[in-house]
């Protein structure tokens, strides 16, 4: 931003508009959830910010015991981060549908496990929704997904604004989870290991189930909506509140689609910058 | 020390802002970023800039159906009654026709703290002549016995403009914020903020989703209990961007709290308290696009 300020009327025209701003006018209004960088960036990008939207549940997470000593998935717990999960995301992309918008950019999904009871969590999606200053994207196509709904994405403002400049278009968060009880390692077993460096195989043959169940059922996901791959993923592993043994493993990312064959951003300038971070 | 009548700045503050005319000194909470940030479009740092008020809140309003069982505790909730039953709908908020059982009087409460420390802010920024104030962070803290302590500062800033805004404007946005987005074409006119208290009867239907055997399930009572406080709040945010006459807000915190009150012998019921604090926005230029301009740069580091 090295233009005059002057030039731009900045800051004449700007206090001009303040002294002749009549509080209670009719006025389109937006919120948004996005920072002040993300605001100007998802502007540029060539979207106009609706409203923040938010979906949220609060909900009764089950119980089911793992085995001791076994390598297992714990499914009622699976199914139950996955239907929490979607119900706050239907609601948040319901929000958004009813202010017309074309997708919802920045969503944050959230689990706060709650004091006043043992077993409940709420999950929350907020987003920004959006709607695109051209009603098609670049290749003649509308900018909802396949299914109908909103985009949806959790990247931030700046990532969203090199993914549209790059040439691809989000389609929405995929996500796929998986509750793992990691067995117990059995006494004889625990004695053997004692003063030796070695692998635990079983540990480790745990782990890696756990984690390719999640991706696998994120890819599939993805799939549904016809991407052509995801990005952003962040594979978690959360304790939240079930001991040691048993953990959620978590991927999320954004589906995404090409606009265009080529995906070239302009050539970045290298700076130095004069802060320490 | 004369007693001050609650009007305008108390003494102390008045005497400062005419220490501050006559020394010529000028101070500033801002960073080294965020002042050279403003600088850049034009607005100068005058000085730094407080306001604030202590207020006692010793009446929340009934928490129920015509029950009065106390006052607030220091979580500002401790109210009984059974909360919601039989009032048209088991979620109450303050706003609603029913806002009198609903802990109205504590969020008008809360609201009239937040606005008088902001307004005595403001004119401390109007007495050193300034056109606005930027980075202003708002603060409570409470001092026991149902007292609050609201604070709100933050730095005063001059418009290098023949044109003075009708009010000065604020907000909680930091310089560098501020600086671009009035080089995007977009200025910042004040500091909002929506809350809601909502309190629901936990309902048989409620306590079976939510017992220990219940198995997978959505606690509705409870996701309503939320909805509806954090819609209430959000609709309040809007309603105050709309009154400011701006066209947008940038939303910076949004909290949520939950916590139990006992209204009667071994029944629960559950009180949210929600808040949306951000800045309201207008646009300043004609023309339908704002003049960004991002450079792809990669900072070395």
């Amino acid at each position: 931003m090295t233009a005059d300020p002057t030039a731009l009327g900045i800051p004449e025209d700007a206090m001009r508009r303040l002294a002749e701003m009549r509080p209670g006018q009719a006025t389109s209004l937006f919120t948004s959830d996005l920072s002040v960088n993300e605001f100007l960036l998802v502007r540029e990008a060539g979207f106009r910010p609706l409203g923040l939207v938010l979906g949220s549940s609060v909900y009764h997470v089950g119980f089911q015991f793992g085995r001791w000593s076994s390598n297992q998935e714990l499914t009622t717990l699976s199914q139950a981060m996955y239907h929490a999960r979607e119900l706050a995301m239907t609601r948040m992309e319901t929000e958004a549908d009813q202010l017309g918008a074309d997708g919802i950019v920045g969503v944050r999904l959230d689990i706060e496990f709650k004091e006043f009871g043992s077993d409940l969590a709420e999950f929350i999606a907020v987003g920004t929704a959006v709607s695109a200053d051209e009603p098609q994207t670049p290749d003649g196509q509308p900018w909802r997904n396949n299914q109908g709904q909103p985009f949806t994405s959790d990247l931030s403002g700046q990532d969203f604004w090199t993914l549209i400049q790059a040439g691809y278009a989000p389609l929405g968060m995929v996500m796929g989870t998986c509750v793992y009880h990691v067995a117990h390692q059995r006494f004889w077993q625990a004695m053997g290991n004692i003063g030796q460096n070695v692998e635990l195989p079983q540990f480790t043959e745990a782990l890696y189930d756990a984690r390719e169940l999640a991706m696998s059922r994120m890819q599939a996901e993805a799939e549904r909506l016809a991407a052509e791959g995801i990005v952003g993923v962040q594979l978690l592993s959360m304790g939240h509140r079930w001991g040691g043994h048993t953990t959620e493993f978590f991927a999320i990312g954004t589906a995404v689609r090409p606009l265009r064959a080529d995906h070239v951003i302009a050539k970045p300038q290298l700076v130095l910058p004069l802060t320490d971070r | 020390m004369a007693d001050w009548d609650g009007r305008g700045l108390p003494p102390v503050a008045a005497e400062r802002m005419a220490r501050f005319a006559r020394s010529g000194l000028r101070t500033s909470l801002l960073t080294v970023p965020g002042a050279a940030g403003v600088q850049t479009v034009g607005l100068d740092p005058v000085g730094e800039v407080m306001g604030c008020i202590v207020e006692h809140i010793g009446w929340s309003g009934f928490g129920g159906c015509g029950y009065v069982s106390g006052i607030t505790g220091p979580g500002g909730i401790g109210l009984g009654g059974f909360s919601g039953f039989g009032l048209g709908g088991p979620t109450v908020t303050s706003s609603g026709s029913r806002g009198f059982v609903g802990f109205g009087p504590y969020v008008d409460a809360l609201f009239h703290g937040y606005g008088t420390a902001l307004r005595r802010m403001m004119e401390e920024a109007a007495a050193m002549e300034a056109d606005g104030v930027v980075g202003v962070q708002l603060s409570v803290s409470h001092l026991g016995n149902n007292n609050r302590e609201f604070v709100a500062s933050g730095t005063a800033v001059r418009a290098r403009s023949q044109y003075r805004p009708g009010r000065v404007f604020t907000t909680d946005l930091a310089g560098q914020d501020v600086a671009k987005l009035l080089q995007a074409g977009w200025v910042p006119c004040a500091v909002v903020y929506g809350i809601s208290v909502a309190v629901r009867h936990d309902d048989w239907a409620t306590q079976r989703q939510a017992s220990w055997g219940a198995g997978n399930t959505e606690v509705s009572g409870y996701t309503e209990l939320v909805w509806h406080v954090r819609a209430d709040a959000r609709h309040s945010f809007q309603q105050r961007v709309r009154a400011a006459g701006a066209e947008g807000a940038i939303v910076s915190s949004m909290g949520l709290h939950v916590s139990e009150i006992e209204p009667s012998e071994g029944h629960r019921d559950h009180v949210a308290e929600a808040s949306v604090f951000g800045t309201a926005l207008v646009r300043f230029h004609r023309d339908s696009t704002a003049p960004t301009r991002s450079l792809t740069i990669l900072p070395v580091r």
